[in-house]
């Protein structure tokens, strides 16, 4: 491999790992409160496409991406309203989500611009910037590699180290990893679930709104049709093999990236892409399964040394 | 007590006709805000399924691979596991009968190789739904992410399998090599769509309802669902129950597969997930997990989902619309508390009636 393909090829991981990150950190809040999040899908998908029409219209991409936040944080309390509210079941209120979230975001677009699959002639919506790091684009490869990327890739790496800190370091986070590991015991000392849950989900939203606007606002520049793709899933399976870690979330979701690069310049070939593409899915796959194995036999060994 | 259990019965049924309707009244107040001509547009979307007969046909033909997948997730949804696999079954279930039907296409009669296709879809959907199930039982792995996994293998081996083994090169379009005509299933009701697959689903619901409340297995597998504990305490096989229920219901999705292919097409085409996993989903939790009311609950999706496609084919709106209408329904019927209160003031006066009776009695 020429050096010229490398770079090209790392750029493409980290530009293509960014909205898997954003995804995997929104299920890992959820993961550590002992939630389920399916719905990073729809979380994205409105966070796309209101980031498109407000940055549209108020011709700014920073209340564009700030409204993105807040679509995807409005998707995340819609969550709670049902299943914490509404005493909903929570796989089938997200899946309903997802489904909603799917047309409704077509169906928005369309009475507000008449366009069905794609927002780039009718709104002209502004992209985040991407940002030259002095010091470290002057060095060859790595400097083409990191250097030049768009903001929220940086924010990506900042948004994994300060949600680990606040889960691990901070007393709201205590909380939340209280509820998730027994919220009946977080119950009895006055810690209360339903707003440790609407705090998960919202910063869940939020985390899914700012990958939707990447994608939409950074990855292409306009909104598409269904255009998150499946990324929401893929970022609830890499924050579900490491249990909810954000860093480890980000580093996993990191391999789809790898997986989703190299499949995209396999295309370029004549490679089967679809093998290449189902790789990383098989491998969380196993890596699921490992990790339960050893998860659930620490736990079993636990409960014979107590009895 | 037999009173109360009465009201919530009939109350549950209420329910999800309330949700239905205000779903409904939702998307039509959608249209008539969006639509320069309301009035037109809402009355296509309530009375054009029904205003030709082939029309009408449509709404059957929509049926069929939604009921397949409806029974499907009865199976799934009963032991309350969400193994959402049905959706890649569908897929594999197709392309492997494709496969087959290609191959054999000219070597054996119409009638052994319809027999041949439908026991592939089958056992493909076995084998897709067997994974999760297994990894979820064996190794505590979550089922939900594991099988949400498998839909995405199950579209890139079959996406692979046509591209690069099946592909008919001489065609416009990704599409497999064609297969005996001899196999395409007839059509059931002349000037409509509708075609032998919609007995076939129908055959499927029975033998699943037959199943499900009059066959041990049924009602072991809703003891299972509703209690593991109680049903592990009692000496059933808590385990085996939880993964054939599951086999069970991916056989189905797969036939689905299997039946949608080969009754519309006479070439496999699929390049993507057809979303009737989460549309039988949807029906499992509209029929209550019950199987006798797939046709049901599918023939009300479907209706909308035709009305919908009348809507978008005669005017510009996008039929993705009913989406919205699909998610209300689902979220409405799914929150315990929707109506609740309703439901208990109905309980708690006719058990106050009841004790006033007893009390006048004595």
């Amino acid at each position: 491999m020429n050096v010229r393909l490398i770079t090209s090829f790392g750029f493409a991981v980290l530009r293509l790992s960014t909205p898997l990150v954003f995804a995997a950190l929104s299920a890992a809040i959820c993961e550590k409160a002992g939630l389920f999040n399916m719905a990073a899908e729809s979380m994205m998908l409105w966070g796309a496409l209101i980031g498109v029409i407000v940055s549209g219209a108020t011709h700014s991409a920073l209340i564009g991406f700030l409204a993105a936040m807040a679509a995807g944080a409005v998707t995340g309390m819609l969550i709670w309203v049902a299943t914490v509210k509404g005493k909903a079941d929570l796989m089938l209120a997200q899946i309903a989500i997802n489904l909603a979230s799917s047309g409704g975001t077509i169906f928005l677009l369309f009475a507000l611009t008449g366009e069905k699959s794609n927002s780039a002639v009718a709104i002209k919506s502004l992209a985040l910037p991407k940002i030259n790091i002095p010091g470290i684009s002057a060095i060859p490869v790595v400097g083409k590699i990191l250097s030049g990327q768009n903001i929220l890739t940086y924010g990506a790496v900042v948004a994994a180290i300060v949600l680990s800190i606040f889960v691990f370091k901070s007393k709201t986070g205590h909380h939340i990893r209280a509820v998730g590991e027994n919220p009946h015991a977080a119950e009895s000392v006055g810690i209360s679930v339903p707003k440790v849950y609407f705090l998960a989900w919202t910063i869940a939203g939020v985390l899914g709104g700012i990958g939707g606007a990447f994608m939409s606002m950074g990855y292409l520049t306009s909104f598409t049709k269904d255009m998150v793709a499946g990324r929401g899933y893929i970022g609830l399976c890499a924050s579900s093999m490491v249990g909810g870690s954000p860093i480890g979330a980000m580093l996993c979701a990191l391999i789809f990236g790898v997986a989703d690069a190299v499949s995209n310049q396999l295309q370029l070939t004549n490679a089967p892409a679809d093998l290449v593409l189902m790789m990383p899915y098989i491998v969380t796959i196993v890596v699921l399964v490992l990790l339960s194995v050893v998860k659930h036999g620490r736990a079993t060994r636990k409960v014979k040394a107590k009895s | 007590m037999n009173n109360a259990k009465k009201i919530e019965t009939w109350f549950d049924l209420f329910r999800i006709l309330v949700a239905v309707l205000l779903a409904y009244v939702i998307a039509l107040i959608i249209l008539g805000i969006i639509s320069d001509d309301p009035l037109y547009v809402i009355g296509q979307f309530i009375t054009g399924p029904f205003s030709t007969f082939r029309r009408f046909g449509n709404i059957l033909t929509t049926m069929i691979p939604i009921m397949f997948t409806g029974v499907c997730m009865c199976f799934v949804y009963a032991i309350n596991k969400f193994n959402l696999v049905g959706e890649g079954a569908v897929n594999l279930g197709g392309c492997l009968s494709a496969c087959v039907a290609i191959a054999l296409s000219d070597k054996v009669p119409a009638w052994l190789l319809l027999i041949i296709v439908l026991v592939v879809g089958a056992l493909a959907g076995m084998a897709c739904s067997l994974i999760p199930a297994l990894a979820d039982q064996l190794f505590h792995a979550d089922v939900c992410v594991v099988s949400l996994m498998m839909n995405y293998i199950l579209l890139y081996i079959t996406s692979y399998i046509l591209k690069y083994r099946i592909k008919d090169p001489g065609s416009s379009i990704t599409a497999s090599y064609k297969w005996a005509s001899s196999l395409k299933l007839g059509n059931l009701i002349p000037g409509t769509s509708v075609h032998f697959g919609f007995l076939i689903a129908i055959a499927c619901v029975v033998i699943a309802a037959i199943l499900f409340y009059k066959m041990s297995f049924g009602y072991r597998m809703r003891v299972v669902g509703m209690n593991p504990v109680f049903a592990k305490y009692i000496g059933m096989p808590v385990m085996a129950t939880i993964i054939l229920a599951q086999v069970i219901g991916g056989a189905f999705a797969g036939i689905g597969g299997t039946v949608q292919v080969i009754g519309m097409f006479q070439s496999y085409q699929w390049t993507s997930l057809t979303g009737y996993g989460f549309d039988g989903l949807m029906i499992a939790v509209l029929a209550r997990k019950n199987p006798a009311f797939v046709p049901l609950s599918a023939f009300l999706i479907a209706y909308i989902r035709t009305g919908a496609d009348i809507v978008s084919r005669t005017t510009d709106i996008p039929p993705e619309f009913v989406s919205i209408i699909q998610g209300i329904i689902i979220v409405l019927v799914a929150a315990e508390m929707f109506l609740s209160r309703f439901k208990s003031k109905l309980i708690f006066n006719s058990a106050k009636k009841a004790l006033a009776q007893k009390e006048g009695k004595a």
